[in-house]
């Protein structure tokens, strides 16, 4: 692993998407280096879920390159997997598996994918649980947990394939709001410790803390990117003031 | 009771042909269901129609047509063809067993095919997308999501279907097959006691019923161990 801190991660070249005749993502183009952390808002129905999860190719992308570590998403199932083993994925819903104990969740696609014996996946499970302080669940069953719980070992599921970057698909908004702070909390730790990071949020004050650049989608395009200061205090284009008026009003 | 003692080992017997042919249909039950559900969920416009077609016959016609059906179709079916090897056969006999083996298992079997296709659906698909963002391949995800998710939303219609094998088994006597039914039948024409003769068939089926629904109740409890609340 090379670490020079200029190396791009993530290489998005002018990638169009389209569910059936709509066109969902419209040229986009987007760099991200090891180590930076973006985040990106938008209205509903923008483009921001389709976006990353053309990342990890949970979604095929239609035009244009998308080079993940260097590899190239192509139809080729090896590539695919390849950079599977790299992205790490957080949704809004968790999607934990809810037949398998939390150890056990977080132990699965270790011993499956990267063949992992028992043992030490074990330990790499509760290695993590603790980062997200919640080792003391480790034998429960995911409905057992709360929200804000089960989101932190989604979080730890994801860490435990070691990736490169990891992507957050609106993690917090599942959430009551009083379980929001203990992910935050877990994303921001993640951050410091330099995890490459694509967090689709609405959670301005994480943005405006943690975010090297936001980026505002609207009608699947990349509308404006900046520094979060820059961002907030100055938005240039007319879509990104009116949809600051309204998420910073709530 | 005294009429029963010269039959237990009729019974006994009996009672086993019940076994071999709930084991036998029900993994062809099992085999025609997950077919018939593969075949609805797939692309494949003709299988669909035909999975179709197979759930509206066998779901919309008396079982004991189709066994009647099943049995002297096929009699009728492989006679002719063994006639065109040897024409001095007059006609093939079907093994009772395995013609009733087979009718109850496609009967059944249409209704499993309904039930493995709403399990397959609702699995939820975070479940899915998740396993496959952690890079297990589309094997994988089946063999250790999909299966396990199934199987728990399944089992309590899946476990109907078995007392449903159980119970028709006893309409193959309708074309001879040697099972409990027919030795009371048999014990009636001896003895002439009806009702203490079927007293004893009930109690064989009661009993294999009863450790089918508690084998159930006990894969449920199992099941819902991980999943309670969640539905
Ligand atoms: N599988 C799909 N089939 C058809 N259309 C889709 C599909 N997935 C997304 N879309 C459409 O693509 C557009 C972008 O969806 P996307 O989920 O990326 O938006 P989003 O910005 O993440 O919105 P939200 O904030 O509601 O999550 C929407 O208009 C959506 O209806
Ligand atoms: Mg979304």
């Amino acid at each position: 692993m090379t670490n020079s801190a200029s190396e791009t991660l993530i290489e998005m070249q002018n990638v169009d998407k389209f569910f059936g005749t709509f066109q969902a993502l419209k040229n986009i183009n987007l760099e991200v280096k090891r180590g930076e952390k973006i985040v990106v808002c938008g209205p509903s129905g923008s483009g921001k879920s389709t976006m990353i999860r053309c990342i990890n190719r949970l979604e095929k992308h239609d035009q244009g390159h998308i080079i993940i570590a260097g590899k190239e998403l192509t139809d080729d199932v090896k590539d695919i997997d390849a950079v599977r083993r790299e992205v790490g994925m957080v949704f809004q819903s968790f999607n934990l598996f809810p037949h398998m104990t939390i150890v056990k969740n977080l132990m699965l696609a270790q011993r499956l994918v990267r063949k992992i014996n028992k043992v030490e996946a074990r330990e790499t499970a509760m290695h993590f649980l603790e980062r997200v302080k919640i080792a003391e669940q480790a034998e429960k069953y995911p409905v057992q947990l709360s929200g804000g719980q089960q989101q932190r070992v989604a979080i730890a599921r994801a860490l435990c394939m070691k990736p490169e970057i990891i992507l957050f698909d609106e993690p917090t908004s599942a959430l009551d709001p009083e379980m929001i702070n203990e992910v935050l909390e877990v994303m921001t730790d993640l951050a410091k410790e330099g995890m490459t990071m694509i967090c689709v949020t609405h959670e301005m004050g994480f943005a405006r803390s943690v975010a090297d650049r936001v980026i505002f989608m609207d009608a699947g395009e990349i509308v404006e990117e900046a520094e979060p200061e820059e961002f907030f205090k100055n938005p240039r284009n007319e879509r990104t003031k009116k949809f600051l008026s309204q998420i910073l009003t709530h | 009771m005294d009429a029963v003692t010269g039959w237990w080992d009729d019974y006994f017997w009996g009672s086993m042909v019940v076994l071999q042919v709930f084991i036998f249909s029900l993994l062809l039950m099992v085999l025609f269901g997950l077919i018939g559900a593969a075949a609805k969920l797939s692309d494949n416009r003709v299988a669909q129609k035909i999975s179709a077609a197979y759930t509206v016959i066998f779901r919309g016609t008396p079982e004991i047509l189709v066994i009647l059906l099943l049995y002297f179709g096929s009699a009728i079916f492989l006679t002719s063809v063994a006639q065109v090897f040897n024409p001095e056969i007059k006609f093939v006999d079907v093994p009772p067993m395995w013609a009733g083996t087979f009718a109850i298992a496609l009967i059944v079997g249409s209704y499993a095919t309904e039930t493995f296709r709403g399990a397959f659906l609702g699995v939820k698909p975070g479940s899915i997308e998740a396993a496959r963002a952690l890079g297990m391949s589309n094997l994988q995800t089946f063999v250790f999501i999909r299966i396990p998710e199934m199987w728990r939303l399944a089992l309590p219609a899946f476990g109907n279907h078995m007392l449903s094998l159980i119970k028709d088994t006893a309409l193959i006597s309708i074309i001879g097959l040697n099972e409990t039914f027919f030795v009371a039948k048999q014990a009636i024409g001896t003895t002439g006691e009806p009702f203490t003769m079927y007293i004893v068939v009930g109690a064989i089926y009661l009993g294999f019923s009863t450790i089918i629904t508690l084998t159930v109740m006990g894969l449920e409890k199992f099941g819902l161990r991980t999943t309670e609340g969640a539905r």
